[in-house]
Order: structure tokens, then C-alpha cells, then sequence
């Protein structure tokens, strides 16, 4: 691979800009658990049961791995769970696009501007695009993270 | 044969987060807290010819409290709700003895709701503790109770309407079109905590 891709220099910034999406959009939802939560059920994937656990504990998930990544710790695990993380969300995104079913992304938590459904379809389309732009950043930490511990041998 | 110690890691990063929910959501307020398991039912779903509505003299301009105080809406207890619509909805706030429940986030409940509607979101962890409240409150079970959260696609109601129904009242009318349609018709709105 380009050693370029993989230079120090460009890693650092991508892991900042990594670490800094997850961390805020991690922060968003821990500031309204109750408004994920209906957002996560909004996505009609999952078991009633389930919504709350997960709404309670994915957004620390995010904020905890993008710290981790921040600072340096623990790189490779942090840059998987944001991969796992981000095809999770593409999945989601795409079931309901392929059902036609408008949701809210509800990516970053916060209050909601109402939206009509072909806005919603639209800011969907454009999540996945996000998401598989910040899996390219996924691929590039892992890369790096790779070719550092091959050099250190 | 080197170990990846990544995987370690990872596990090490998903305990830590859980124990920092954990203690997260045990001091939020009322507003933030969650109970660990949801008890969100599966996307409610009634059928269209479920509305006993429009009886032609269930409409705001050709109903007076005393004329569609009979069985309008009588009780349905096979149904844990029925939808109804906002002329509806205006004749049975004109009685002045309807109880209303909001189903939106007490957040938005306090930015503005129907005057006289009392708060009870399902997304926030002391719903289930308020509907026990309502029942202990030793209500007609059979009466008339509106319920509405956003209107479109919004389903809070409808699972505010199915707590409701599984302590007992068997009388819940979801308000289909919601506040928004409540403001539209420029209806007594209040703001604050008080119903």
C-alpha cells in the first residue's frame, strides 16, 4: 500500500477526526437516552426489550472508544468497533430504505427538526454515504496501526 | 504464535462503557433515566375499520356535551384503543370532563399542549409508575380517554393507549392527527407543567 496513506502524519488527523464524529455523537445521545431510544425503535429492528439496553449503553460505547482512539489507546480495538459500529448503522439505514420506511438517522441525538418523509429519504441516503466515508477512516487507522507493528518487528 | 491482544481490548472498551451507563442512567433524572428493559410493544397495528368514529353527530359544530354523551364512544374492551379524529377529539374536549393524556416527551409537553391534557411520555422511565398512578386513582375505567402524542407517523400514543389498556381502561381514544392538528384548528393550547 502507498505509504503515504499510512503516514503518521495522516493518521493522527484521521484519528482525531474519528475520535471526535464518535465522541460527539456519543455525547448527543447520552444527553437524551429517551429520545435514542425512540429513535432505535423507530428503525423497527429490534425487539421492544432490546431498545432501551442498547440506547443506555451504545452511545457510551462511542464515546469510550473514541477517547480511546483520541488518545492513543488501544487503537486497532476502537478502529473495529467503529467499523462493526458504522456497517451496523448501514444495515439499519438501508433495511428501512429498502422498505421505504423514513426514520430519523438519530446519528448525533440532539432535538429534532420535524422533516417530512422525502427529506428524511434523503438525509438517509446521505447517512450512508457518511458512514461508508468514516469506513474508508476505519480502514486507514487499521492500515496504519498494521504497518506500525510490522516496522516495529 | 503471537496473540492479538485487540480483541481483549475491545471487550476492555464495551465493559468500561456499560459500567459508565450504567452508572449514567442510574443518577439521571426522571426525564433521562431508562429502565434497563424496554416495554415497547411491536409496532402497534389496528385495523382502519377499528374506528368507531364519525358518527355523523360526533363533529365539533354538531355536537354539545349533552347531545353525544351517550355511547359515541362507548367502551371497546376487545381493543386496547381506537383512533379518532380531531372533530372528535374537540367534541370530547368540549365536554370539559374528558381526561387527555399526552404521550410526547414532558420536554415538548411543556413547550405547549392541549389545555387540560396531563403528561405522560412512554419514552421516559416514570411512564409506567404514572399509569399506575391514573389507576389508583380509581377512575371509570369505561370513560372516555383521549390520548395524543405528534400525529403522521407518530406511534406514542398508541403505545401510551396500550399501557392503559393493559391496567384496565378500556375506553382509550388515540388521537390520530395529534397536536399539530390540535394547533391547526387553534384550540386552547397551555404551556408548563400544569395540565
Amino acid at each position: 500500500m502507498n505509504s503515504r496513506l499510512t503516514s503518521p502524519w495522516l493518521t493522527a488527523r484521521v484519528q482525531f477526526v474519528l475520535a471526535a464524529i464518535f465522541v460527539v455523537a456519543g455525547v448527543g445521545k447520552i444527553l437524551d437516552p429517551p429520545g435514542f431510544a425512540h429513535e432505535i425503535y423507530n428503525y423497527k429492528l429490534l425487539p421492544g426489550v432490546a431498545v432501551n439496553a442498547l440506547a443506555i449503553v451504545l452511545p457510551w460505547i462511542e464515546v469510550v472508544a473514541g477517547l480511546a482512539l483520541f488518545v492513543g489507546v488501544a487503537r486497532r480495538s476502537a478502529a473495529r468497533i467503529f467499523g462493526v459500529l458504522l456497517i451496523v448503522f448501514v444495515i439499519a439505514l438501508s433495511i428501512n430504505l429498502v422498505r421505504g420506511r423514513p426514520v430519523d438517522c438519530g446519528c448525533f441525538g440532539g432535538p429534532k427538526v420535524p422533516k417530512t418523509d422525502v427529506q428524511r429519504l434523503g438525509d438517509m441516503k446521505i447517512a450512508i454515504a457518511r458512514d461508508l466515508g468514516m469506513l474508508l477512516l476505519v480502514w486507514q487507522v487499521l492500515a496504519a496501526v498494521k504497518r506500525e507493528e510490522r516496522e516495529r518487528r | 504464535m503471537r496473540r492479538d491482544s485487540s480483541w481483549r481490548d475491545a471487550v476492555g472498551i464495551v465493559v468500561v462503557a456499560v459500567v459508565a451507563a450504567a452508572v449514567s442512567n442510574a443518577l439521571a433524572g426522571p426525564e433521562r433515566k431508562l429502565h434497563w428493559i424496554g416495554s415497547y410493544t411491536s409496532a402497534p397495528a389496528v385495523p382502519a375499520a377499528a374506528s368507531p368514529t364519525p358518527s355523523p353527530g360526533a363533529s365539533a359544530a354538531a355536537v354539545t356535551p349533552a347531545a353525544d354523551a351517550g355511547n359515541a364512544f362507548a367502551p371497546h374492551p376487545n381493543k386496547a384503543w381506537v383512533e379518532i379524529s380531531g372533530d372528535d377529539v374537540a367534541a370530547l374536549h368540549a365536554r370539559g370532563n374528558v381526561l387527555f393524556l399526552d404521550a410526547r416527551r414532558s420536554s415538548v409537553y411543556r413547550a405547549g399542549h392541549i389545555e387540560g391534557a396531563r403528561s405522560i411520555s412512554i419514552w421516559e422511565a416514570d411512564a409506567d409508575d404514572k399509569v399506575k398512578a391514573l389507576f389508583a386513582e380509581g377512575r371509570d375505567q369505561s370513560a372516555p380517554i383521549v390520548v395524543y402524542c405528534s400525529g403522521g407517523d407518530c406511534e406514542d400514543s398508541h403505545h401510551l393507549g396500550e399501557k392503559l389498556y393493559f391496567v384496565g381502561f378500556d375506553n382509550v381514544l388515540v388521537y390520530k392527527d395529534g397536536f399539530p392538528d390540535w394547533e391547526k384548528r387553534g384550540l386552547a393550547v397551555k404551556k408548563g407543567d400544569a395540565p
